[in-house]
This record gives structure tokens, sequence and C-alpha cells, in this order.
């Protein structure tokens, strides 16, 4: 009965979600055309990243679609524009390569190209070799986000400092690359085993919720001032560092408007939530609607995170304490950021777990098959990291005089270490199967990413050129 | 009571140990290790941080309170260095009560196979033999094959065969655990015996006096001389290269010479010195004017000066470099020296007539209050200003990074063996049954990991037996068989 209450469900979102990220499409083609008429040039790298992009996010509808509908022929269709994208994104990073005479490694921007290449290069080949097709459904999210991220971020070809000229830096860097990509084939693997053992989405629904909530809860409670503006941390670009008008007390600049979107984002979170607390306590049935308003979260969410990432990344703002305008930057409210971009991520993984069906269940390998195979990977990962740093150890032995010295990137690259070490020590000696040890793996690659991004974003150190 | 007490203790410390060796009480260790990193990166931290950003950044009474806990400096607290020591006592415990279970596996592989073990063991298979000799030369062919090297056991009246390969990979993961504690003997060293400072020295300069990070001055045996040093840029003038040739000086003679770069150091005996960085020191190296006779008889000259120099213009008249500020203000008719960054120079000429034992001030540039350059008998002018450089050179003494590198190299090649090399095991024994007579060959394996491919690799064995059980009888029986056997 509740199966066929939810098959029925199913189409109704499913095409709501196909609709959404056909207008997401359309909307990055008509940019990229922009793009060319701007720049009058088919063949820079912008455009090849748009090709890719746009390559990217076609395979992560079809995979979505695929997840969603079961239809086996997006998958083909999925895994050609995933080759495509690879190939668009090859060239840009030949492109880049050629334009710096160094291989794609030196800024975050070059190693994110770097690691989205090796992202849909393994998702390829674990979709090919292990047969897991629908991998791409969350690899390929982490690619567009991976993309999106780098038009954010500079683009000018910067020579290497002297610092950065070493071979063990290349060495260094490729290993972090194919170590990183493989937490996150990982981490795929780790939720898509989630999506076929079965797991119970209600408990997952509320904790997400109620998650994404606090995020915005705190963000408009600290930070929504009169008439709607949106406070933030005022940000010197020249000096690189908060503005304070006095030891301790920090200027802040009003982004107006920006407080009414939070929210209303806020209220659309605390929707799903609501709904899941009738759905427990009345009726069933609101479940269904709960769902629903996780799709409609998801969508302020994002229009939320894209307001910001446009708003606070520059422009000059007034400020309620000082007259004059002042600027501020995305690296003066690194919470905000990795809480909204936190919030995001929650609600995807939530929709992944919705897509179970019986026949992904069917296409996907047993879930006997997907632990051993997260296993796997992360028996590849793990050496990988141990190499990465120990190249950085040495490089930065030969560079500073010092194989270790706790900057954050550091302490950071060795938690991620602990981490995977941790699960190989459970599952090895303890016996760790199944669903916890696929929320090590998750949790694993969550602190992969924080020290790629986190770190480099909101913790200072030595790596300020990574 | 006596008695008691020593089994007490004697329990007691058994459990501690038990406590200590437990996978338990090492998950729990590295996640304390996890937390106080975490929280070492996320708290500002003093040795990288100035202490006025420390106080713009925590209110004065969380800063106490900070500072008291050693949260400013989580790195180098003693609870933080106390929780490293017991992660690697809970290695060391952890391996010493494995170890023997493990050597003894190691040191003597299990050849024969009994009834019980035959009967749990997984993948089996069971094939039908027409006598022991065909069962076993079958099995050796077989394993030969697959590129073994099976060796014959004998117990008492049994017989069977035996192959292994890659048996050290079940020391592997002690391999690993020693390496760790390689590493960190080598830190240890390094905090305890290891120091680092830095050397800033202009070119031309000679010295050994190395300033530490704690301020303190640590003088080499040797000194370093740094002939020449220099920066190049790119294109959009950010630097490229920085270099500096150095001469390593003991007792007054040259014994080393080098031209290092970033990335490339000199090494001498077990000092280091890196390439950090590079700029102005705010001296002058050469400073070129042209002299004109103020009378207009008389040749223009052009001459180079360094500080304190004097040139000799004609018979008469000499100048010398009186002085240089790098940075000046005028008050009350005095030059005044505001700072040592070169910001706004001044240089002070005095030209001198020995006839008339008259002294003429001539300032650069021009300051009227103070002299009047165009009293002097020649007239001066600057046509250019050398500064020198100096070369910032990160100096350290690591006596423990060997430990860390062999540690590392150690790491490396075991974790290569703990998740690439299989220990694989097969048994061949030939079975009668009691009831009817009939012989069948019974053929067992195992695997310490990777269990999947290694199901795939007994099954090719079974098949290959299978055939080689087919061509036995056909091509020839024991004596060929036992040829066979014997290589």
């Amino acid at each position: 009965m509740a199966r066929a209450k939810a098959e029925q469900q199913q189409p109704t979102t499913g095409m709501t979600l196909i609709v959404l990220v056909g207008l997401a499409i359309a909307f990055l083609l008509f940019m990229a055309f922009l793009n060319v008429v701007k720049s009058g040039n088919l063949l820079n790298e912008t455009n090849l990243l748009f090709a890719a992009l746009i390559f990217y996010a076609g395979a992560g509808a079809l995979y979505l679609g695929f997840g969603v509908t079961g239809t086996e022929s997006y998958v083909k269709f999925a895994s050609l524009a995933t080759w495509l994208g690879l190939i668009a994104n090859t060239a840009a990073v030949a492109h880049r390569w050629y334009e710096a005479g160094h291989p794609p490694f030196a800024s975050v921007y070059e190693m994110l190209l770097s690691f989205v290449w090796t992202l849909a290069a393994l998702t390829l080949v674990a979709e090919k070799k292990y047969g897991v097709k629908v991998i791409g459904t969350v690899t390929m999210p982490v690619a567009i986000v991976g993309v999106v991220l780098m038009q954010l971020l500079r683009t000018e070809v910067h020579p290497l400092v002297p610092a950065l000229q070493s071979t063990w830096l290349h060495v260094h860097v490729t290993l972090a690359m194919l170590a990183y990509a493989a937490c996150a084939l990982s981490f795929a693997l780790a939720m898509m085993f989630l999506i076929q053992d079965k797991m119970k989405t209600e408990t997952f629904l509320a904790v997400t919720s109620a998650s994404t909530l606090a995020i915005y809860a705190s963000v408009v409670f600290t930070r929504f001032e009169r008439w709607g503006g949106l406070s933030l941390v005022a940000w010197n670009p020249e000096q690189k560092s908060e503005v304070f008008l006095s030891k301790g007390v920090r200027l802040f600049v009003t982004i107006p408007d920006l407080g009414w979107l939070m929210m209303l984002a806020l209220l659309v979170v605390a929707s799903p939530l609501v709904f899941y607390g009738l759905a427990r306590w009345k009726n069933k049935d609101f479940l269904a609607l709960a769902n629903r308003a996780v799709f409609l979260s998801i969508l302020i969410q994002v229009m939320a995170l894209a307001m910001f990432l446009v708003r606070a990344s520059d422009g000059s703002y007034p400020s309620l304490d000082a007259d004059g305008l002042f600027a501020t930057s995305l690296a003066a409210s690194p919470f905000i950021l990795s809480g909204l971009v936190g919030g995001v991520f929650l609600s995807l993984l939530y929709l992944l777990l919705l897509w179970r069906r019986p026949d992904l269940e069917r296409l996907l390998p047993s879930s006997d098959n997907l632990d051993r195979i997260t296993y796997k990977t992360i028996c590849l990962a793990f050496p990988l990291l141990t190499l990465m740093i120990a190249a950085g150890a040495y490089w930065a032995n030969q560079t500073w005089g010092s194989y270790w010295s706790w900057d954050p990137k550091e302490t950071w690259a060795a938690i991620t270490w602990l981490v995977y070490a941790g699960y190989l020590h459970m599952r090895v000696t303890r016996g760790w199967r199944g669903r916890r040890a696929a929320y090590f793996a998750i949790l694993g690659f969550a602190v992969v990413m924080f020290t790629f991004f986190g770190v480099t974003y909101l913790l200072p150190g030595l790596h300020a050129y990574a | 009571m006596g008695g008691d007490m020593v089994v007490n203790v004697h329990t007691s410390a058994r459990k501690l140990w038990q406590t200590a060796a437990s996978i338990k009480t090492g998950v729990v260790l590295l996640i304390l290790v996890v937390i106080f990193s975490a929280a070492g990166t996320i708290v500002l931290q003093r040795p990288n941080t100035e202490p006025d950003e420390m106080q713009n950044a925590y209110s004065a009474h969380a800063l106490r309170i900070l500072d008291a806990t050693g949260l400013t400096d989580v790195f180098h607290a003693w609870w933080f260095l106390t929780l490293m020591i017991l992660v690697s006592c809970s290695i060391i415990a952890a391996s010493v009560e494995r170890f023997p279970n493990a050597w003894r596996y190691f040191s003597r592989p299990y050849k024969y196979p009994d009834e019980s073990f035959r009967r749990a063991l997984y993948p089996q298979a069971a094939l039908a033999i027409t006598d022991e000799e065909t069962g076993l030369v079958a099995a050796e062919r077989a394993l030969h094959s697959l590129g073994f090297r099976p060796e014959r056991v004998v117990r008492e009246d049994h017989f069977g065969i035996f192959a292994e390969r890659h048996r050290i990979s079940e020391m592997a993961v002690y391999i690993v655990h020693a390496s760790l504690l390689l590493i960190f003997f080598g830190a240890v060293v390094d905090g305890v015996w290891g120091w680092r400072g830095t050397l800033n020295l202009n070119e031309g300069e000679t010295s050994g006096a190395v300033e530490l990070r704690d301020g303190a001055t640590r003088t080499l045996p040797f000194a370093i001389r740094c002939d020449q040093a220099g920066q190049e840029n790119y294109k959009d003038g950010s630097p490229k290269k920085w270099w500096s040739k150095l001469v390593v000086v003991k007792d007054k003679r040259d014994v080393e010479k080098k031209e290092i770069v970033v990335n490339d150091p000199l090494v001498y005996g077990s000092v280091r010195f890196y390439q950090s960085s590079y700029g102005p020191n705010g001296k002058v190296e050469k400073f070129s004017i042209e002299a004109t006779p103020t009378s207009g008889s008389g040749a223009k000259r052009e001459i180079s000066l360094t500080v304190n120099e004097t040139v000799s213009l004609d018979a008469d008249i000499t100048v010398r470099f009186a002085e240089f500020i790098p940075d000046y203000a005028v008050r009350d008719g005095q030059v005044y020296r505001r700072s040592n960054e070169l910001g706004n120079p001044a240089a002070h000429l005095v030209v001198t007539s020995k006839a008339s034992g008259k002294n003429f001030d001539v300032w650069f540039p021009p300051l009227d209050e103070i002299a009047d350059n165009s009293k002097a008998p020649y007239q001066l002018q600057p046509t250019d200003l050398q500064m020198g450089h100096f070369t910032g050179l990160q100096v350290s003494h690591e006596p423990g990074q060997w430990a860390v590198w062999t540690g590392v190299v150690l790491l490396g090649i075991g974790l290569a063996f703990v998740f690439y090399v299989v220990h694989m095991r097969f048994w061949a024994v030939p079975v009668r049954d009691a009831k009817t007579g009939k012989y069948t060959l019974w053929v067992g394996g195992s695997a310490n990991r990777n269990r999947d491919a290694f199901g795939q690799r007994f099954d090719d064995l079974v098949a290959l037996l299978d055939e080689e059980l087919k061509n036995i009888p056909k091509a020839a029986p024991s004596e060929q068989a036992a040829t066979v056997a014997g290589d």
C-alpha cells in the first residue's frame, strides 16, 4: 500500500525536477551564448569550461532522470554527455597548461580544474568497470559545483612564485587530486549503498530539515537588519582582513533586501519540518507534502546562495555604524557561506535517498558489492592521501626548512588521514560493514571537502596560494 | 593480604595493558587528536599571529582563558604532546599484544591442513582421482602453471601439497605501525635537539649568528658569506627567482660554495640554509654623481661613492659621502632620521677645499634651509643610486629528519603491502573415503584480503587441476610424475 502510494507520488516530483534542471541548462546555455558574443572567440578557456559545465549539467540531469524514472536509455546519454564534458574539460586543462607553461595546479582555480577532470574520469571508470551506473547522480553535481566555483574565482594565469617552482609541487598536487577524487567516488558509492540498503528516509528528512532550519535561523537572527537588509562584516581587500572599528569590534555593512530573501528561505526551509511533525502526530499523508516542501526549499536555498554569492562577493554597501560605503567579500563571511552551501548539499543528499525505488535498486549492484567497492576506493584513496602528505612534507622541507609546521591545511590533511585511518581500523578489526561504514565514508568526504575548500577560505595559513 | 595486593596489582596492570592495547582506546585517542588539532586550526595560534590581531579577535577575558588552557598554542601545549605520547603507547601496546600471534603465523606457516580446518575452509573443492600420486602431481603442475612453487608436505602417513605467495603481507601492518613510530621518533628528536632560525646577509657580509625563533642568537661553528644575491622577475613584475651565492667559511678558509635558490638549499654539516627572501637593506652600494666646476673652467666629471668614501675632484677639492638617511625629516634646521625604511631618502655630501680649509654641505634632495648647494666650488648632480640588497636565509638543524624520511618510505612500502599484496595459500590433500575406498583430491585456498578476486583465482586453479587430471593418465604414469615433483 505505502509503496504503491510512493509510486504514484513519484512522477510529479520527478517531473518538477526535470523541468527545473531543464531550466537551469537553458539558463547556462544562454549565459554561454552571451559569453561567446562578448569575447568573439569560440575556443578560449572560459568557453571550453562552459561547454564542460553544460555537458556535466546535462549528464547530471540525465543521471537524475535515470534515478527518478529508471529509464535505462538515459544512462547511455548521460555517459555520452560525461564523455563530452570530459573532452571539453581536457581541452580547458590543456589550454590552461599551454598558456601558463606549467601544469594547472598552482591556484584553487587550477586545482579545481584538475579535480573536476579526475572526478569525471573516475565516474566513467566506475561506471564501465564496476557497473555502478548511477554513480553520476552524486559525482556530477559535485563536478557542477566545482565548475560553477571556478567561474567565481579569478582565472588569470599567474606566474609561479619561487616557492612553487618544484617538481614536488606537481607530485603533491597530482596525488592530492587523485586522492580527493577517489574520496569523492567513495562518498558517491556510500550514498548508493544507503539507497540500496533501504535506509528509512523519514529520519533523514527530519535531520536534514532541522539542520538547514538551524542554519537559516542563525543567519536571520544574528544578521537581519531593519528594512530587510543583511549585515556582513566589512572587508579590506588590500590588507585582506576584516575591518575593525576598534579593538574586537568589527564593522558591519548592510546589504539591502538580502535579509528578506533569507527570511523567506527560513520560512520555506521550516515547512518540511512542520509537515514532518504533522505526519508524525496526525497523518502519514503529510510526508508527501514534506517531500515537496523539500524540493521547494532547495529551489529557494539555491536562490539564496546565488544571491548571496553575487552580492557579497564584491560591491560596496552602506553601514549603520559609519558613514560611507564599504566593501565586503565572501572571505569576510565564511561561516554564512559554508552554512548556505552545506544546507543545499544536505537537502540534495536527502533528495538522493528519496529516489530509492525498486527499479533503481535493481539497476544498482547489490549492497554487499557496493560496500566492497566503497572499501576498495578507500583502499585506493588512503595510500594516495599518505603519499600526498609525504610529498607535501618533503616539498615544505625543501622550501621552508621544515617538514611539518602545523599550518591549517597540513593539520586538516592529517585529520582527513586520521578519519580514514579510523575507518580502516574499524572495518578491519571490528568488522564494520554496511551502514556504519557508509556513514564513515560520507564523513571522510565531508572532511576532505573542508580541507580542500574550507581551510582555504575559512582559516588562515601558509598555504595562501593553494 | 600481601598476596592479594600482589594479585590485585597484577590484575590491574594486566587490565591497564589490555585497555592500552585495545583498538577502542586507539580510536578514542585518534578522535581526541582530531578534535584538538581541529581546535588548533580554528583558534588563532600565537606562533603565527601578531599579538595585535589576537587582541582584535578575542576579548581580554576569552584570551586569558584560551592562553591558560593552551588553546592559543595547541601544537606546543603539554597536553597535546601527552596525547601524542599516548597515541604512540597505544600503537606500541596494540602491536606488542598482537605481534606474537602474527609472528607465529609468519614464521611457522601452516602447511598441512587437518580435518577440522579442511571442513571449515572456504573456498574449497574436491576432485575425483585414481590414486594419491596422480592427485599430488596434478596439483603440483596446476600450481606451477599459476606461477607458484608448490612443496610436498609429509606428515607421518599423509601427503599434501602446500603453496603460498607473499607471506610478508602478514607483517605489513606492523611495518606500517613501526614506520609511524619512527616518524614520531624523528619528530621528537627534532623537537628536542633541532632548531630553526633566520640569517639575513648583505651582499659581501659574513656571519654565523643565526637569530632563532624565540629571539635568541645561536652562533654556528662556521660562518656564511653571501658573495652575491639577486632576483629575477616575470614580465608582470612579480618575482620569479631568488638566488644567493653562498660560501661556507671555516677557520678563515672558504670550504664550500653553492648558489642556492628557493627549493634548493645549501647543506653544510647538519645545518641547512634555505633561500627565503631577498630585498633592499637600506644601505647604499653606489651613489653616482656628475660634478661640474662652479667657475665654469674645467671639465665635467663622473664619480661614484659609497658612504664615508672620499674622492678628489681636482688637486684642491675633495668630496666625501658623509651620510645616507633612508627616511628623513627636517625640523628646526636639522635633518633627522625618521625611520630605517627606505621611503624618503636623503644623501649628505661634503665638498672640502684643502687650500681654504672650507667645508661645503651638499644635500640631495636640495634642502635650502640647511645648506645652499650652489655655494660649493663644484655643482653636483646625482645620476644614479644603487641600493644594497640582503638575502634572507632560513636556517634549520633537524637531526631527526632522517628517521622521518625513512619512516615515510617504510610507511609507503608498508601501505602498499597492506592494501595490494595478498598472502595467498593453497593446499591439496588426497583423501581416501573410508567406506568406498575411492580417492578424492581435496583442494583449499585462503587469502588474507581481497577475497573476491581470490575466489576467481581459486576457480581458475580448480579448472586447471581438472585439465591436468584428464591429461595425466594419458601422458605418463608415476616415473615422469616423480621427475616433475622433484624439480
